[in-house]
């Protein structure tokens, strides 16, 4: 199945599960002329982990940890969406310095998600100097997010009703210092990306989605921003601090790569106003309250503006210490059928670029859905239909 | 007879023949690791040996050890010359680079055409093990190596033959003997040298013009498929293309091999082919990925217009 299949001038080049500019396993398969892609189609499901079923079979502390674990980058804005899922459940808020510490956090955690996307884009066209030279400097965050939840990656900083860890004034300082570097260099980042030439050439142009698209086929976050939607969960629904603080929701009309670059790179410079207007403001007081186990019958859909985009998660609780239903959308799966539209039409060398564009996390998307990309069809699966699909696809092949 | 006979195979086997060059291959791409890693603020090899420097033969040791898998879409019997090619073909062609004094192992009238040939060959065999390897990747990259020559080879010959007008002859040798004699074609022909420091770059496919082997999009080009010994001669072969191409530039843009003070030529050589090297190196770090299709439309736009100027230009100069 990993070989091309070749049919008169056509080629069907198959990208994924296993790629060198995936580093999740996802599955498109390209049909390309000459190097002119005709059509995509994407399979997903390649690492459906069933974390929707274990949330349902656990208690809601225990799911902190599976929430947690959805993404290894955006691990904060999945626990942030759990607990104000399940706060709103226990109609119980958590205190102020809570919530700042919480937006502190997501933004640290923004940062170090677009300096780490913007690595990955410059890897793929190639650019293995700068690729280096961004992953350096975003070891500066990973540290201050170490020194301040203990871990690099999954903060563990939320909890049902507050957070875990304060901030005391010698780590805020340490914040502080590390945000100057930071801010340096995504100032030097932002120049070299508009002066470059052969960045230039790789990226503007590539991967046109025009505001309209952006709209009609969902996209989110950044990739939906790129194309002058302007969009963020911040700003049209804020959680957590956001309400308190001020800040600008980064938009460009260009909607190519180099749009989607620049609108990360001016984003890491917002998020880090953010971080510093909210350190200035935090409130003192508890950093959580004590809350029941047992949450009585409701629903919610909580939404949260991850470094990729607006994500989702539903709760229905049934009286017990454990969820009735839970539902995550990640923002990779709104992203992707704007992605299908992105590459049809393009050059197969523009395929990496603009599928690192829409900074994809196929493991935190992956649920048992199927998506028709052509006939635009949507639809959910028991384990009975997969089962039942399976053994006719196999009669049939 | 004999003892001449002996010293013959020795200089082809030994020094400065294949030996020689298979050493200063790997310590080639020690270097070129080295520098690569430290233009973009990294280590580079540092584990094996002094600073590293025996990881390329730690690899290449390593590589060997390796299962040889033979995808069973493969066409067989050129999916072994491939590699055999890849590796013996600019091995064979060092003998005609003057390395330890001006005459070169073996030299004839026209033996820059013989290069210039063995350089297409290694570019067509790129293509053919692509083919021969069945995969997809493969054919695309091969696809590619083969569609990127269409651009360089052109501004390549003719800068290649370039320095042969002042000289008056088509062997490497003379041309080497007349930049002694005279001056560094590189003073007088420094476009040309510009321009075929990039036709190499295009030519050892490294970025900008790595699309036949651009990870992210097809692997490993041509040579995804090869596996065990194959690999490990196929990486040797690119290594010594690596200096081949370093060899070639410094022999007919930088006067080749000259007694300084008491450095013996062959010393002087290898500093000018690392600084060739250094410039290539270098380059291949500062630039992001071109597509295939833009490296096509600026090799024809502006290459091949400035190498034919060049060549007028060394016509008008040095009279028909």
């Amino acid at each position: 199945m990993g070989m091309g299949l070749m049919s008169g001038s056509m080629i069907k080049v198959v990208i994924g599960p296993q790629h060198p500019a995936l580093k999740e396993p996802e599955r498109f398969i390209i049909e390309v002329e000459g190097e002119q892609v005709v059509q995509v189609t994407p399979r997903i499901g390649y690492v459906h982990r069933g974390i929707e079923k274990a949330m349902e079979n656990r208690t809601y502390i225990q799911n902190l940890y599976l929430a947690e674990r959805i993404c290894g980058i955006c691990s904060h804005a999945h626990t942030t969406c759990y607990v104000q899922a399940v706060e709103d459940l226990l109609s119980v808020e958590a205190p102020p310095r809570a919530k700042y510490i919480r937006t502190v956090i997501a933004e640290l955690e923004r940062i170090h998600s677009h300096l780490l996307w913007l690595g990955i884009l410059a890897h793929e066209v190639g650019f293995d100097t700068f690729f280096m030279y961004v992953w350096r400097d975003r070891e500066v965050i990973m540290d201050l997010l170490e020194e301040i939840s203990g871990n690099r990656v999954n903060y563990a900083m939320n909890t049902i009703g507050g957070v875990r860890r304060d901030l005391d004034q010698e780590k805020i300082s340490k914040i502080l210092k590390g945000l100057e570097v930071i801010e340096e260099k995504a100032k030097k980042y932002i120049q070299m990306i508009q002066k470059e030439p052969t960045i230039l050439k790789r990226t503007v142009g590539v991967g046109y989605l025009s505001s309209i698209d952006a709209v009609r086929y969902n996209a989110v976050g950044p990739l939906a921003r790129a194309s002058g939607v302007k969009r963020d969960v911040r700003k049209d629904d804020p959680y957590i601090a956001y309400d308190d603080i001020s800040f600008n929701i980064v938009t460009r009309d260009e909607g190519d790569c180099f749009s989607r670059m620049m609108i990360r790179a001016e984003e890491i410079l917002e998020s880090i106003n953010i971080v510093r207007e909210a350190l200035s403001k935090l409130p003192v007081g508890d950093i959580s309250v004590k809350t029941r186990l047992v949450i009585p019958p409701s629903e919610t859909v909580s939404r949260v503006e991850a470094p990729r985009g607006e994500l989702i998660h539903y709760a229905r609780s049934n009286g017990t210490d454990k969820p009735e239903r839970y539902k995550i959308r990640a923002p990779t799966l709104a992203n992707l059928k704007a992605l299908c539209k992105m590459l049809t039409g393009i050059y197969l060398a523009d395929v990496p670029v603009i599928l690192a564009g829409i900074d994809p996390c196929f493991s935190c998307m992956d649920r048992m859905q199927i998506i028709d990309c052509e006939k635009k069809e949507k639809q959910s699966w028991t384990l009975d239909d997969l089962r039942r699909y399976a053994r006719e696809w196999y009669q049939k092949h | 007879m004999v003892s001449e006979t002996l010293i013959f195979l020795g200089q082809v086997l030994i020094f400065p023949g294949f030996l020689f060059i298979i050493l200063l291959a790997f310590f080639a791409e020690w270097a070129v690791r080295k520098i690569t890693g430290r233009i973009q603020n990294r280590l580079g090899p540092t584990y094996t040996g002094y600073m590293g420097i025996l990881q390329p033969i730690a690899d290449f040791i390593k590589l060997l050890r390796k299962e040889d898998i033979t995808p069973t879409m493969a066409d067989k019997i050129f999916f072994l010359i491939f590699p055999i090619m890849y590796f013996s073909l600019p091995l064979t062609a060092f003998s005609l680079i003057p390395m330890t004094e001006v005459q070169a192992l073996t030299y004839f009238e026209g033996d820059l055409i013989l290069l210039t040939f063995i350089f297409t060959i290694i570019t067509a065999m790129v293509f053919l093990g692509g083919f021969s390897s069945g995969n997809i990747f493969s054919i695309v990259g091969g696809t590619r190596s083969a569609t990127q020559l269409l651009g360089y080879e052109i501004p390549l010959v003719f800068t290649l033959l370039c320095p042969a007008i002042p000289a008056g002859s088509f062997s490497l040798t003379t041309i080497v003997e007349w930049q002694q004699n005279n001056s560094w074609i590189i003073w007088t022909q420094p476009l040309g040298f510009g321009i075929i420091l990039t036709c190499m770059l295009a030519e050892l496919e490294l970025t900008p013009f790595d699309a036949p082997e651009a990870e992210t999009e097809i692997v490993a080009g041509s040579i995804t498929e090869f596996s065990g010994v194959k690999l490990a001669l196929i990486r040797l072969g690119k290594n010594i293309k690596l200096v081949l191409a370093s060899s070639l530039i410094s022999a007919l843009y930088l006067g080749g091999p000259e007694q300084l003070w008491i450095l013996p030529p062959i010393m002087i050589f290898l500093i000018k082919v690392f600084v060739v090297l250094f410039l290539m190196v270098s380059l291949r770090a500062i630039f992001a990925r071109f597509r295939i299709d833009q490296i096509l439309a600026g090799m024809w736009k502006y290459l091949i217009p400035l190498a034919v100027t060049q060549f007028l230009l060394t016509k008008i100069l040095w009279g028909w």
